[in-house]
């Protein structure tokens, strides 16, 4: 924690010497409250993510993302007193070199790019509160990797791009910064006209005896309708499986904006199957299959009510997982001032 | 295997069912349906399009975004979305003309 609040206050330092500059570094992020009941043992999760980012002229940005949450939960599950803990860590911290279009290098600490949940679905772009059972998968042990990347778009044509990112990470330990010791890619063509996306993740895990891990996604917004469609697959040695999520707004096009069209419904599957997981693997030791239900109101552009119902079977028990959560979007300049 | 086929077939379903109830309602709101709405709508703006293309497929247009800052933003999500230079551009003007 106190690591955080100091790296927080080192960038707040950073943007008051880069003050003169007329494009500001901005402070952006969410606010949110997370309620959940898994198989009857009551939750409750407050949790800020503030992102900071700050330009330094046409080729160099500096981009970071913190998280300080708290869990509230009873002693024993369903029974005894509740208690709070609270948590910090940091999601990235990194330094980018925008190149050009086929090519940007960043060093420091950044998402680890495995398929697409990881780092395009923060929880106020998620549409379903709870993570999916294979997000560990090709994202281990925190989900951020400590070294450099490169990204781009490879081939960019007016139809289509490919998009690749690759990397190298050092294994850390140290407490807040933790990563894996790993390296691997990602690939993606991305048709815009169709809004649509497939792609492929390899990742080596160079660490506990080494083992390759593989993933595939997809993700289809179509132009003409506000119908968003999403699926990944993982395989580990510690497990493989998949999960595919529909999501749709109450409204016959994209651009309409009543009070019915701010409503959206959600459906996910998603089936898990167990190899040889190990405590680092942070994944079930049996097969599972779970389903969601869920409803996402946006109050305003920057409030969402997320409510959904899921139902997990597997071998030890089946239960109920219930979720609400309300996400608060902020946005504003690291200091005040004039347009 | 069957199961996953099962799950395809019914978000397809599920989906195409809401459009058809979707439409109803958009005209009881008075609301053109898409393909009239299509003919009738002037050329969009460039960068417009390529913020739909690009950042909608995630989150809707920020609500208001001074010159200063929408430089941060933009540049931030070059990075992330894996923009091309031009394509920055075109929606740097949208978001702050």
């Amino acid at each position: 924690m106190k690591r955080v609040l100091f790296i927080l206050a080192g960038l707040c330092c950073f943007a008051s010497v880069v003050r003169a500059q007329a494009d500001v570094p901005i402070f952006s992020g969410a606010l949110a409250f997370q309620g959940a009941s898994t198989g009857g043992a009551n939750s409750f999760t407050p949790i800020i993510v503030p992102v900071f980012v700050a330009p330094l002229g046409d080729h160099f940005l500096i981009e970071s993302r913190g998280e300080i949450e708290g869990f509230i939960a009873r002693d024993n599950g369903t029974t005894g007193p509740y208690n709070g803990h609270f948590f910090a860590s940091f999601d990235y911290l990194q330094l980018d070199y925008i190149a050009n279009s086929h090519l940007t290098i960043s060093v420091g600490r950044f998402l680890t790019p495995f398929n697409i949940y990881n780092e395009r679905f923060p929880l106020w772009v998620a549409n379903l509160a709870d993570t999916p059972i294979i997000y560990t998968i090709g994202t281990r042990t925190s989900g951020s990797s400590n070294g450099g990347m490169v990204r781009g778009v490879a081939i960019d044509r007016p139809n289509w791009k490919l998009n690749y990112t690759a990397y190298a990470s050092a294994g850390t330990t140290t407490e807040n910064l933790q990563s894996g010791r790993t390296a691997g890619g990602r690939a993606g063509v991305f048709v815009p006209q169709a809004g649509l996306e497939v792609g492929a993740s390899y990742q080596r895990f160079l660490q506990n005896g080494g083992s390759n891990i593989a993933g595939a996604y997809f993700a289809w917004q179509p132009p003409e309708i506000p119908l968003d469609v999403r699926a990944e697959y993982a395989h580990s040695p510690a497990g493989h499986g998949y999960w595919l999520e529909g999501a749709y707004h109450l409204a016959p096009n994209r651009d309409m904006n009543t009070w019915l069209s701010r409503l959206q419904v959600v459906g996910r599957m998603q089936q898990y199957f167990h190899g040889n997981p190990t405590p680092i693997d942070a994944v079930p030791s049996v097969n599972v299959n779970q389903f969601d239900v869920g409803l996402n109101y946006w109050f305003e552009h920057n409030v969402r009510l997320n409510g959904s119902y899921g139902r997990q079977y597997s071998t030890t028990g089946n239960f109920n997982v219930w979720n609400f959560e309300i996400v608060y979007r902020f946005l504003f300049p690291a200091w005040p001032g004039g347009h | 295997m069957k199961t996953l086929f099962a799950s395809v077939l019914g978000v397809s379903l599920f989906a195409c069912s809401l459009h058809v109830v979707a439409m109803p309602q958009a005209a009881a709101n008075g609301q053109k349906p898409p393909n009239s709405a299509a003919k009738t709508k002037p050329a969009a703006d460039p960068g417009e399009v390529k913020f739909k293309e690009n950042c909608g497929r995630c989150h809707n247009p920020p609500d208001a975004l001074s010159p200063r800052e929408v430089k941060a933003v933009v540049q931030h999500m070059r990075v992330r979305a894996m923009l091309n230079a031009e394509d920055e551009q075109l929606i740097l003007k949208y978001l702050a003309p």
